[in-house]
Formats: structure tokens, C-alpha cells, sequence
């Protein structure tokens, strides 16, 4: 986190002319879609599997195999995104 | 103050949903007692306030005056349009809560007009009416006159330069001008159409908010596709991660668009709807309450909140736009730097760690 650069405020690319709610909500941009990987994992493992399951009639074996799978990818996914994104600093 | 007419709003909604046992009781009680002060009477009043308000707010294809403490004028039905996608799919079927068109996915489109559709178009026809008049000035001379062309003017470029330039930029922004003050006029005309007596909201009915959010959405996906590349973009589907990941990465991911527009639907359709369902539940408080003293307290209210609903249709159209505009703008953003890693590099850190950024890779 500590930065040692002299931090310019306003992205280049854009003139300088972006509102304050919008540099910042940019700037939250990547660490929301990582969120969103965290849980999103979760959510797709777990529908998923009710689904299938009910489709397939295959007891709660779907919804168990893929709710885990899609944790863990959650989890990969944002620790990859975290470990991308930190390392930017 | 807004949570303080949330309380108190919930307050009266509560006494609505309490008051009708209680009527049917006192109306019980009373009726064997051949009735005092007509409170009986009151108490009948009382029960249908919830039904009448959410008959007001729901959409039908009865097009009719509400004519206070009265039976409505019925204006006539609203044609219906259905079209079957195979022969028999619009046969209307009976379940328990009586008779039920069936829908899409049983293969039946229905296109009837309704209530909402109806002012949706009045306030489109209106919103060109207003347009066409008030922007045909003098060419000739730089400043516009009269009211009415400044204020266009001024919402115009209020438009373009807080919300459109603010939240996309200076190169991008313009281009999506054009969308922004459709959506923003369009929503702000069938805000304040709702508020006229007699017509209704068709931003509190949820399949509008949606369909105006889908809009946003396909603006939103576009932008990013034109920004990043159609190559970038689905590589931003992928979130990342090794190639055997991507069967769950990318519904993952799919899912992940929709929370935006998810949340412009929510934010219109319940504002709009909220306002108005206050609203009445303020002048029904008069027939729950059952004594025209109340009106003394109500009437101010509810004139109190019709104001603040004025200014929420102005707020509210205000806050779609400027969340397309940011949402746009992220999309325009992603594509800036997508053939970095895969388009996640945003501005998090400004101008000078992007180059200290890309120095890693």
C-alpha cells in the first residue's frame, strides 16, 4: 500500500475532466469485480448444482460436488485477482 | 427526513393492515348495538384503503377515473394483442387464483395495451411535442428565448456536462449524449405524468424500470465492446483463470453484468411505486382513522409528500442517468487497458503506476 510515487490524481487518458464519483467508483472497479468472483462462485456452484440435480434426479450429489467446486473457484479467482492486483502497487 | 417519512409512513402502514380486523370487529360489535357515531360505516371505509391504493398503483387494461369516495368511470377496455406461438397457447386456464393468461415460456406472447402502456406513449408523444417546439429557437441568434427553451437548454447541457462528460470523459462522453438525455427525459416525462391525477406511473410498473435498464445494460456492453474489442471483452468474460475454470468462471462472470442493471430496476420501480403507495396511504388514513379530523393532519402531509415526489421524478431520472453514465464509463475504462492483463487495470492508482504497472509484465 505505501507508495512512494508522487500519486496523479487524474487518469491521463481521460482528459482530467472525470467527476470525483466516478475516479473513485474507477479506481473500486477491479476490487468489486473480485468480490463478485468471491461470491458469484459460490452462488453459479450452488444453483447450478440445485438445478442439475432436479433435472437429473441425482440426489444432492451435484448440488454438494459443484457448490464446493464453485467455492473453491471463487476463492481462486479472487485470491488471482488479489495477488494480480497487488502487486500492481 | 427521508427516514423519518419511512417511519412514519410504515407507521400508517401498519395501522392500514391492523385497522381492518379491528373494523370488522367494532363493525361486529356495533352492528348488534344498532350502531354509534358511525364508526360501523367507518369501519367499511377503512377496510378497502389497501385494495383501492393497490388497484391504483397496479397496472390493467381497464382505462377508468377514479373519482373520489366513488365508484371509478369506467373509460372502456384496452384492446388486447396476443400472439400465439402455436395453436390454442393463449387459451386463458383456470387455476386457483382464477383465470390466468399463460405466458412466454408456455408460448404465448401478449402484446395488449395496458394503463402503463398508454402513458408510456403519452409521455413519449408528449416528451417529442415538448421537444419539438421548445428546441426550434431562432437559429440565428445564440441565446435562447423563453422559458421553455431555457429550460431544455439548461437540462440539456446539464446533461451533457455533469453526467456525461463528468462520468465517461471528455473523448467518449459525447458519443453517448444522444442515449443519456433520452433516458433521462423519457424517465423524467413518465415521472411527472404519474403525478398528474388521473394518470398513472409507468416507472412504478417493474417491467418498464427493466426494459430501461436492458437499454443502460446494451449501451453499458456495447461501449465496452467497441472499447476493448469484441477479443478483449470475452477475455474479461473469462475473470482470469486457467482455461478447465472457465465453465464456472464464465457464468460467473455472465452473472456479474446483470447486478448493475438489476440495481437501476430495483431503485426507479420501488421509488416510484413507494411514493405513490404513501401518498394514497396518507389521504387513506382520513377513511381508516374514520373521522374527517384527520384530514387536518393528512391533507398537509400528503400535499408535503406530493411535493417531495415532484422532486423525487427529478431525482430519480437524474440518478438513472448519471448511474448509466458511470456504468458506461467503466465499460469505456475496461477498454483502456485490455490488453493488459485482461482488462481488469483500472485507473486505481492514476497516471504514474500505470506505467510502473506495465513495467511488471
Amino acid at each position: 500500500m505505501a507508495e512512494k510515487e508522487p500519486r496523479e490524481d487524474k487518469p491521463a487518458s481521460d482528459g482530467g475532466e472525470l467527476g470525483e464519483t466516478a475516479r473513485q467508483m474507477r479506481a473500486a472497479e477491479p476490487y468489486l469485480a473480485a468480490v463478485w468472483k468471491l461470491t458469484g462462485g459460490a452462488v453459479v456452484g450452488v444453483l447450478g448444482g440445485y438445478w442439475l440435480d432436479k433435472w437429473l434426479g441425482t440426489g444432492p450429489w451435484l448440488l454438494v460436488g459443484l457448490s464446493l467446486l464453485g467455492i473453491c473457484v471463487g476463492f481462486y479467482g479472487f485470491l488471482r485477482e488479489m495477488a494480480r492486483l497487488g502487486k500492481r502497487k | 427526513m427521508r427516514k423519518a417519512m419511512v417511519l412514519i409512513a410504515s407507521l400508517f402502514a401498519a395501522v392500514a393492515w391492523a385497522s381492518p380486523e379491528h373494523g370488522e370487529a367494532a363493525a361486529g360489535e356495533h352492528g348488534a348495538a344498532a350502531g354509534e357515531h358511525g364508526a360501523a360505516a367507518a369501519g367499511e371505509h377503512g377496510e378497502d384503503v389497501p385494495g383501492y391504493i393497490l388497484h391504483h398503483v397496479t397496472d390493467s387494461r381497464e382505462m377508468e377515473l377514479e373519482v373520489p369516495l366513488g365508484k371509478p368511470i369506467h373509460l372502456g377496455t384496452l384492446p388486447t394483442l396476443l400472439i400465439p406461438f402455436h395453436d390454442g397457447a393463449c387459451t386463458p386456464k383456470m387455476t386457483d387464483h382464477g383465470e390466468v393468461m399463460p405466458g412466454l415460456m408456455e408460448g404465448c406472447l401478449d402484446l395488449s395495451l395496458t394503463k402503463h402502456t398508454v402513458f408510456m406513449f403519452a409521455s413519449a408523444a408528449l416528451l417529442l411535442i415538448t421537444m419539438l417546439v421548445w428546441s426550434n429557437r431562432d437559429k440565428t441568434k445564440l441565446v435562447p428565448r423563453g422559458t421553455g427553451a431555457n429550460l431544455i437548454e439548461m437540462l440539456v447541457l446539464f446533461v451533457r456536462d455533469e453526467l456525461a462528460i463528468k462520468n465517461i470523459g471528455k473523448e467518449e462522453g459525447p458519443r453517448y449524449v444522444p442515449y443519456l438525455l433520452t433516458a433521462f427525459f423519457f424517465i423524467l416525462f413518465m415521472n411527472l405524468l404519474g403525478l398528474v391525477p388521473w394518470m398513472s406511473t409507468a416507472t412504478g410498473n417493474i417491467a418498464v424500470t427493466l426494459a430501461l435498464a436492458l437499454c443502460t445494460f446494451i449501451v453499458t456492453q456495447a461501449a465496452s465492446i467497441r472499447a476493448a474489442g469484441i477479443g478483449g471483452y470475452l477475455k474479461h468474460l473469462t475473470g482470469g483463470v486457467a482455461p478447465w475454470l472457465w465453465p464456472i468462471m464464465i457464468p460467473v462472470e455472465i452473472l456479474g453484468l446483470f447486478t448493475k442493471p438489476f440495481a437501476l430496476t430495483m431503485r426507479l420501480f420501488a421509488n416510484m411505486l413507494a411514493g405513490h403507495v404513501v401518498l394514497f396511504f396518507l389521504l387513506g388514513l382520513i377513511f381508516i382513522l374514520g373521522h374527517p379530523g384527520v384530514a387536518a393532519v393528512s391533507v398537509p402531509f400528503a400535499f408535503a409528500i406530493y411535493l417531495l415526489e415532484l422532486f423525487v421524478a427529478f431525482v430519480q431520472a437524474y440518478v438513472f442517468t448519471m448511474l448509466s453514465a458511470l456504468f458506461i464509463g467503466m465499460g469505456v475504462a475496461m477498454g483502456h487497458h485490455a490488453h493488459d492483463d485482461h482488462g481488469h487495470e483500472g485507473h486505481h492508482e492514476g497516471g504514474a503506476s500505470h506505467d510502473h504497472g506495465r513495467a511488471h509484465h
